[in-house]
C-alpha cells in the first residue's frame, strides 16, 4: 500500500521541504493514522543512522589517514624507545627499593662490622707506648744511594735502629732501667749518652706487669758510670708536683717539664701516675724527677686523643723490681745510689749533671 | 602546517567547528603520544591504542559539532578521561581487569559522554552489517543518494535505469529493505 511516491512525501516532510498546505494535511493525516506515523518515525530514524554512519566512517577514514602520515613521519627506534620508557616507568618503583635496599644493606654490613671491630680498635689506639720507630727505610735508602756514589768503597753501610727509646742508669756498676716494650723482640740493645759513651748491653731482668726493664753493661771495658746524682723515691709523690724529664724523641736529648697530674695511670692503673708532660716516641724509659732530683717514675706511655695525658710507672715498683732481681740473682751487687746532689740546685745545673747518666737505647732486630 | 594556528585549546576547537581538517589533525597529533603511552603502560598494543585514541577523538568530535561540548577542562584532560574510560571497558571485556591503572593524567568521570557513545557506536555497528547484508546495488544506491547526496539524475546515469521513476522505485525497494534488516536487531533503547 505504500509506494515510492509515500516515501517521496515522507521524505520530503522530514527535510522540510513540503509546501505549507501539503504540510499541514500531511499532519493531520499523521494524527489519523498511527501506522503512516510509526513509519514515518522509522524512516526518519534510519535515514539518520544512515547519515550518522556515514558521517562517522568519513571521520574514521580522516583519522586513519592523519594516523598513517604521523606514523610514515616518526621512526621505529621511537617506539622501540618509548617501550623502554614504558619499561622503566613501570618498574621504577621497584628498581628504587631494589637500589636501596642494596644500598642499606652495602652500608649496614659495613658499619655492624666497624662496630665490631671498634673496640679492640680503640683500645688499640688509646694507649701508645712511647718507642720509637727509627727511620728505617730513609736512613737505608741514603745507604744505598751513597753505596752507588762511592762504588769502589766496598765498606758495608752500618746497620741502623730498629727501634729507640731512653734509659738511665739506677747503680753505678753498670745497670740501667728503660721500659720493657722497648726493648721487645730485641737481638741485640745499645746503649749511647749525650757524651757519646756507647755500651752494650743485655737484659738481665724484666717486669713486664710494670712495663719495666733492667740491663747490664756488658763491655769490658766499662769502668763505671760514676757516683749518680738521684735518688730514687719510695713514697708516692704528691699532686701538683713539678715534674720533668729528659729523652730521646729525636737524635739529641730533650727536655720536657709539666706536673704530677694523677696519683693514678691508664684506667686507674695503681702502678702508674698520670704527668702533663708533652711526650713522644722515644720517650719510653727516661726518668721522672721531681724538683728535688729525685726520681719518682719511669715515662711509659700516654693517651691518644687526649691532651697532657702521659703516664709514668711509679718509682716504688722500680725498687721493688731491684729487690726481686737481687733476690732472683743471688746478692748481685746493685747498689742504688744513697746521696742527692741535685737536691737545691737550679734546674739548668741539674740537667747539666743528668744528661750523662740518661741513655739512648738502640734496639736492633 | 601552521602549527601556531592551533595553539590553544579554543583554536583547536574553533577549527574544528569549521570543518578545518587541519584542526583535526593537529589535535590527532598532539595527544596521540599520550593515549598511546597510557594504554601501552596498562597491557596494550599500539594497534589497540590507536583505536581506543580514534574512538575517543570521535567522541570530542562529534560532541564539537553537534555544540554539546561543556568543557570544563582541558582537551587533553577530555580525550584522556574518554580514553581510559574507553579503554577500561576494552580491557574488562577482555576478561582483564586491571587491578592498578598507572595513570599519567588526571581524568574525570564523565559520566554521560561514554554511554551516549557506546548507544551509537552500537547503532552504527547494526546499520553497518545490515548495508552490508542489503548487497549491490542497493547498498551503493542508497550511500549515493542519503550519505553522498547525489542528485536522482546522476543515480540514474550511474545505475543505467531507464528513469528516475524506475530509480525512485528501486531506491524504495532497497529502503524497505534496510529498514527490515535495521530494525529487526536495532532496538532503541529508550
Amino acid at each position: 500500500m505504500f509506494d515510492h511516491r509515500i516515501y517521496e512525501q515522507i521524505e520530503r516532510y522530514l527535510a522540510g521541504t513540503l509546501p505549507a498546505e501539503e504540510k499541514a494535511s500531511f499532519e493531520a493525516l499523521l494524527l489519523s493514522d498511527p501506522r503512516l506515523a510509526d513509519q514515518v518515525q522509522e524512516h526518519r530514524q534510519v535515514l539518520q543512522a544512515m547519515q550518522h554512519y556515514g558521517k562517522r566512517q568519513q571521520l574514521r577514514h580522516k583519522l586513519n589517514s592523519i594516523h598513517t602520515e604521523m606514523e610514515s613521519g616518526s621512526q621505529t627506534a621511537n617506539s622501540e624507545l618509548i617501550a623502554w620508557k614504558v619499561f622503566f616507568k613501570k618498574h621504577a618503583q621497584t628498581m628504587a627499593v631494589a637500589a636501596s635496599v642494596s644500598l642499606l644493606s652495602v652500608f649496614g654490613t659495613l658499619w655492624s662490622v666497624q662496630q665490631m671491630k671498634k673496640p679492640v680498635q680503640q683500645q688499640a689506639a688509646r694507649y701508645i707506648e712511647l718507642r720509637r720507630e727509627v727511620e728505617k727505610i730513609k736512613k737505608e735508602q741514603r745507604a744505598i744511594i751513597n753505596g752507588i756514589a762511592s762504588a769502589d768503597a766496598a765498606a758495608p753501610a752500618p746497620r741502623s735502629a730498629r727501634f729507640s727509646g731512653t734509659g738511665f742508669a739506677i747503680s753505678p756498676d753498670g745497670y740501667i732501667v728503660t721500659s720493657s716494650h722497648v726493648i721487645q723482640g730485641a737481638d741485640s740493645i745499645l746503649i749511647e749518652n749525650k757524651a757519646g759513651l756507647k755500651y752494650k748491653v743485655t737484659e738481665v731482668h724484666r717486669n713486664t706487669d710494670y712495663d719495666l726493664t733492667i740491663l747490664k753493661v756488658e763491655d769490658p771495658s766499662f769502668a763505671g758510670f760514676g757516683k749518680l746524682p738521684y735518688t730514687f723515691k719510695t713514697a708516692t709523690s704528691d699532686l701538683g708536683e713539678r715534674v720533668y724529664t729528659l729523652g730521646f724523641p729525636r737524635e739529641d736529648i730533650v727536655f720536657g717539664e709539666g706536673s704530677l697530674s694523677s696519683a693514678s695511670g691508664f684506667e686507674g692503673d695503681t702502678t702508674s701516675y698520670q704527668i702533663s708532660i708533652p711526650l713522644n716516641p722515644g720517650n719510653s724509659g727516661g726518668p721522672l724527677l721531681d724538683d728535688k732530683g729525685n726520681v719518682i717514675g719511669v715515662i711509659n706511655g700516654k693517651q691518644a686523643g687526649q691532651e697532657g695525658a702521659a703516664f709514668a710507672v711509679k718509682s716504688s715498683y722500680l725498687m721493688q723490681m731491684v729487690r726481686e732481681m737481687k733476690e732472683r740473682e743471688n746478692g748481685a751487687a746493685v747498689s742504688l745510689p744513697q746521696q742527692n746532689n741535685l737536691s737545691g740546685t737550679s734546674r739548668t745545673q741539674q740537667l747539666k749533671k743528668l744528661q750523662d747518666y740518661i741513655f739512648v737505647v738502640k734496639v736492633y732486630n | 602546517m601552521r602549527k601556531s594556528l592551533y595553539e590553544t585549546d579554543e583554536a583547536i576547537m574553533e577549527g574544528i567547528r569549521n570543518d578545518d581538517d587541519r584542526a583535526l589533525a593537529h589535535l590527532y597529533k598532539l595527544y596521540f603520544p599520550m593515549i598511546s603511552h597510557f594504554i601501552i603502560s596498562n597491557s596494550g598494543t599500539d594497534d589497540e591504542a590507536k583505536d581506543i585514541y580514534q574512538e575517543g577523538v570521535i567522541v570530542f568530535y562529534e560532541k564539537i559539532k553537534g555544540n554539546s561540548l561543556e568543557l570544563s577542562c582541558q582537551i587533553k584532560t577530555y580525550l584522556y578521561s574518554v580514553c581510559r574510560r574507553l579503554w577500561l571497558k576494552r580491557l574488562a571485556e577482555k576478561g582483564r581487569y586491571a587491578n592498578r591503572i598507572e595513570d599519567s593524567e588526571n581524568y574525570l568521570s564523565l559520566e554521560e559522554d561514554v554511554p551516549q557513545h557506546e548507544e551509537n557506536e552500537r547503532q552504527f555497528g547494526v546499520m553497518a552489517e545490515a548495508l552490508d547484508q542489503l548487497g549491490e546495488p542497493c547498498r551503493t544506491l542508497l550511500e549515493d543518494f542519503y550519505i553522498r547526496s547525489q542528485g536522482m539524475q546522476d543515480i540514474v546515469e550511474k545505475f543505467g535505469y531507464t528513469n528516475t521513476d524506475t530509480a525512485k522505485n528501486q531506491k524504495y525497494k532497497c529502503l524497505q529493505r534496510l529498514k527490515k534488516l535495521f530494525f529487526t536487531s536495532y532496538k532503541p533503547e529508550v
